[in-house]
């Protein structure tokens, strides 16, 4: 390290102002949104005990679900990386943000995208695709507002001051070309309408790129640029040296090679082919390192500062964050272990795991970060320090109270699900048994998950009052050397400083490192037809059982109900003949799911009669005494609209199912025909309604008795 | 409010024991191994923080020593905390190869971030030991899980754990005697049987048939009209395998036989009890002989 350093040149100091108005209303937004995004995820947690919190269509469970998540990552965490960026992004580069009007701009456009998704959602207006669930207008809205982001980072960046890019700023240019390249890939969707849209890939292949999103969206956008956050705020709260350089490079560059592959372990046992199971299982395993290496570095570099942690509730917020950072990234590759993910997966071992992420280390990091900047930004002290301990340890607890007892409803469930008596058959047969058996561990949940809340609510108290105190320093001076010559590559120099002072090239650098194994993986399974052999008695739905198919998701059903039955004697017992990859061929959007609040639907066709579906959704409890799941009863009243019919078959043709031509023109009138028939079944079962063939109940039920049929008929 | 009533505490109690025995009863040599290996890293970290606690512990007690008197110190032996140079302390150092504290300024970067310098340790070497680890375990399990003779695919794997798992099940039933299935199946009429029937019924049937057997979404069985017949064996067989094209559920999964007996004799007993709002007959007369508790087979 021959470095020369950045001393004070004789040319002397350059004196501008760092923009706190931003990073102020950032502030503001992260902790706004965060007492929404969690309040919202209370009432789903409330609902899953008490269905009856279930209170009209458009605060259903399985609308709400994606709310909280999407409120909570793209929100409240969204919101505190743009927060923690701007604040020290401009201290790490002695600069003002590039453009002032940029920043607002991508202030006021991302509260926007959040408003959009708001009221969205709760109407139902959903792609299905978990965190991705906004339909495609609002989607290339984030991608403007992103693009502005990068537009104005990157121009920060290049009118810096400061030769080299601190560890932080790597994993901001990281954090921002991967997430606009998953984004982009994983909305690949052609519109049928305004707030409707089909997906390029179909099932196998779509869950793939949707899992590879998913998986990264955890890995980019809750991860690494908090990682950039923490190597820049923990070393100024503890005020101590980072301790290793040589492993913020090992681990950086690791962690986002291997991060990508990853993806594959969202679906395990699934109808995804093997070799891409086992990549992701491999991949995982080999991802515990690269992750600690941040929680070492972040520990690590407290070394002397241990007596400060007892004090300061920032530093001990930052200790329990990366404490929780190194379990979840623990148990991830843990769970992508296959035998281990045989018994996590579907169940809310999941949903416990991914909390530990988010409320310990996404929440602690953020409510440390926050404490952090608001005595800063308003020149005063944080008003009470007691009070912040004391949201220090709620959050704490709220957090265990959270995840133990979804670790115990996750091993119960599941080894109910699996359990055979001697004589061959399930001993816990009706799945509802399951369920009831683990209410009490949700209403335990409900509460680790109020306190944690609270705590929440106990922060912005004392924001508020901290603000109240001081005063507000928009422009805050600030003065540094100008940016001095590159000294260029000299003898002896690491041979990583080379890239830290090229930001163009650390960009292309991570770009090619992000996409080797997203295309590794993706580009086989599009390409190589024997991935997903074919089934000749697979068809595609008839018009109304895409309109039913629709209205599923719409409703959201896949939050709960997943469709896609796993080659284990428990499943085929339970649930039928294991899916094939062969069956989704026309399944756009795959429908798989990811957790089993209620039972798999992927063979519930011609299980029931009609009008079971019909009293089921009218009352669960009636068909399925004690059924957590909400009703359905506007199904009942409301009429199927079949305007964008049409335009749906001829988007679905362009992408291949093979309606017949001009088959648009003649699909309403089929769908019509095929509501008769159902509304003649339900007549015969006595259940009255003169205009029943025009509900949408008709169309779920002609879906739902198609499921999983195709293959059926052929045996 | 009837969705959360306390019957769940009541079904969540039968049989925990045979369901603790699910994880492990399946796992290979090779996963228990791994299942070992992580108990004893998880045992390794709890000692790890019992001791760092203690040690903490001791260090804040010499610590308000030194400020309120420190002769005593040396009295109690905690001056030994000042040296440490324990095994402990040998094995981190080993397991971290890191600079101390005090020597800290020799690795101190020459540059800083707005004020934020970095240190230039080593990486720990457990660390990079895990990371090598990993690495090299990727292709060995790549070619165990795909390139070996003894490689088996999801598919393959599930047909041997049901070849299994039906020779279990062979087994089982061979020591059982007079296993009741539709050969030989007979009406019940004691009162166990019946209430046992009845409880059956109102969990799973009443949904569809109705409480007193009136009918809704299914048929009515208290007339005297059956679609599948109405002798014993018949509505064993009905129960066991459904009538899938109708709507029937196939119980064979979720009842054993002697549940299915049960339920079916209570059926037959509900013949004749006219409830309130029937539905209307459908199926076939059929009189249920008076000897048939005696000989099923003649109803035929």
């Amino acid at each position: 390290m021959t470095e020369t350093s950045t001393a004070p040149e004789t040319t002397g100091l350059e004196h501008f102002a760092y923009d706190n108005k931003s990073v102020k209303l950032f502030a503001y937004a992260t902790a706004f949104w965060g007492l929404i995004g969690m309040t919202v995820g209370l009432l789903a947690a409330l609902q899953m005990v008490f269905p009856s919190f279930n209170l009209t269509a458009e605060l259903t469970f399985g609308r709400i679900r994606p709310l909280h998540t999407n409120a909570v990552i793209f929100a409240f965490v969204g919101n505190g990386i743009f927060m923690g960026v701007y604040y020290s992004l401009q201290r790490l580069l002695k600069t003002r943000m590039f453009s002032d009007l940029l920043s607002t701009i991508h202030f006021y456009g991302w509260q926007l995208i959040i408003v959009a998704a708001a009221i969205t959602l709760p109407l139902g207006l959903t792609t299905s695709k978990e965190y991705a669930e906004l339909e495609w207008p609002i989607d290339i809205g984030i991608a403007v507002v992103w693009i502005i982001f990068g537009i104005n980072m990157f121009g920060t960046i290049l009118k810096r001051r400061e030769r080299h890019l601190y560890v932080a700023l790597w994993f901001y240019i990281a954090t921002w070309v991967t997430v606009t390249v998953l984004h982009v890939g994983n909305s690949l969707e052609i519109p049928v309408g305004l707030w409707k849209s089909y997906p390029l890939f179909a099932g196998v292949q779509d869950a793939l790129v949707q899992w590879w999103y998913g998986h990264n969206a955890v890995a980019f956008f809750l991860t690494t640029p908090y990682l950039g956050l923490m190597y820049y705020f923990l070393p100024k709260a503890a005020n101590r040296p980072v301790f290793s350089y040589r492993l913020s490079i090992i681990h950086f560059w690791a962690l986002i090679f291997i991060y990508i592959w990853a993806g594959p372990h969202h679906l395990l046992y699934t109808s995804l082919p093997d070799w891409a199971q086992s990549l992701g299982t491999v991949f995982s395993l080999m991802l515990i390192a690269p992750s600690w290496g941040g929680m070492l570095n972040g520990l690590l570099t407290l070394r002397g500062a241990w007596d400060k942690v007892r004090e300061d509730p920032v530093l001990k917020m930052f200790v329990v964050a990366i404490t929780a950072y190194g379990m979840a990234t623990l148990e991830g590759p843990l769970l992508s272990i296959k035998s281990v993910n045989a018994i996590s997966h579907y169940t809310d071992w999941t949903v416990g795991h991914v909390h530990i992420g988010t409320l310990g280390w996404n929440g602690m990091l953020t409510f440390g970060v926050l404490y952090y900047i608001f005595p800063r930004l308003f020149s005063t002290k944080l008003y009470s320090k007691s009070l912040a301990n004391v949201h220090f340890w709620i959050a704490t607890l709220g957090t265990v109270f959270y995840a133990v007892p979804l670790y115990w409803a996750g091993w119960t469930q599941s080894a109910m699900w699996k359990q055979f008596l001697p004589e061959g058959m399930l001993q816990y047969g009706n799945f509802l048994e399951t369920v009831s058996a683990i209410l009490p561990m949700y209403a335990m949940r409900a509460f680790g998950g109020a306190i944690y809340l609270a705590g929440v609510i106990l922060m912005i108290y004392n924001l508020i009052k901290t603000v109240q105190q001081g005063k507000f320093v928009a422009n805050e001076p600030a003065a540094a050397p100008p940016l001095s010559a590159s000294p260029g590559g000299h003898k002896g120099e690491y041979w990583h400083r080379w890239i830290e002072r090229r930001p163009v090239q650390l960009l292309v650098g991570s770009t090619i490192l992000v996409l080797i194994g997203g295309l590794a993986e993706v580009f086989p399974m599009v390409i190589v037809e024997d991935n997903v052999p074919k089934i000749a008695s697979v068809m595609p739905y008839t018009p109304l059982e895409l309109q039913g198919r629709d209205i599923y998701i719409r409703e959201g059903c896949n939050n709960c109900h997943s469709q896609m039955i796993r080659p284990f004697r428990s499943e085929t017992e339970r649930y039928g003949q294991y899916s094939k990859s062969g069956e989704f061929i026309y399944d756009r959007p795959h429908l798989w799911g990811s957790k089993r609040t209620g039972p798999d639907v992927h063979r519930v066709g011609g299980k029931y009669p009609d009008s079971w579906h019909y009293r089921h959704m009218e009352d669960p409890q009636s068909t399925s005494p004690g059924s957590i799941m909400p009703d359905y009863s506007w199904l009942l009243t409301r009429k199927l609209n079949n305007d964008l019919l049409p335009a749906k078959i001829r988007v679905l043709q362009t992408l291949g199912t093979p309606y017949e031509e001009g088959y648009d023109e003649q699909a309403i009138a089929d769908a019509e025909a095929q509501a008769a028939i159902i509304a003649t079944s339900l007549r015969n079962d006595g259940i009255e309604d003169a205009e029943l063939e025009q509900k949408e109940i008709i169309a779920i039920i002609a879906y739902l008795q198609r499921l999983g049929t195709d293959i059926k008929t052929t045996k | 409010m009837k969705v959360f009533s306390i019957n769940f505490l009541l079904q969540a109690t039968p049989a925990p024991e045979t369901v603790v025995g699910g994880p492990l009863g399946g796992m290979s040599v090779l996963e228990q191994l791994l299942f070992t290996l992580i108990i004893l890293v998880v045992l390794g970290g709890g000692l790890a923080i019992i001791n760092l606690s203690s040690t903490m512990l001791k260090l804040q007690q010499a610590r308000l020593l030194a400020s309120t008197n420190p002769d005593l110190i040396k009295e109690v032996g905690l001056e030994n905390l000042t040296k440490p140079t324990s095994w402990w302390d040998e094995l981190m150092k080993k397991l971290t190869d890191r600079v101390p504290i005090e020597k800290e300024a020799s690795i101190v970067l020459d540059h800083d971030y707005d004020g934020v310098r970095e240190l230039d340790n080593n990486l720990p070497p457990w660390w990079k030991g895990l990371f090598y680890a990993s690495i090299v375990f990727a292709p060995i399990y790549l070619y165990f899980n795909h390139f070996a003779d003894s490689a088996a695919s999801t598919q393959e794997l599930y047909a041997m754990e049901m070849a299994e798992a039906e020779e279990d099940v062979k087994a089982f039933l061979a020591t059982q005697k007079n296993a009741i299935d539709e050969s030989n199946v007979i009406l019940l009429a004691d009162a166990d049987a019946l209430s046992n029937g009845n409880i059956i019924f109102q969990s799973k049937c009443a949904v569809c048939h109705g409480k007193e057997g009136e009918g809704g979404i299914g048929p009515n069985l208290t007339d005297e009209y059956w679609i599948h017949g109405g002798s014993i064996i018949d509505v064993f067989k009905t129960i066991k395998h459904g009538v899938p094209e109708k709507g029937m559920i196939a119980w064979k999964n979720d009842l054993r036989a002697r549940d299915m007996q049960e339920v079916a004799s209570f059926i037959l007993g509900l013949v004749g009890t006219n409830p309130p709002n029937p539905k209307e007959a459908q199926g076939e007369l059929y009189i249920i002989s008076v000897e048939e508790p005696e000989g099923a087979e003649e109803s035929k």
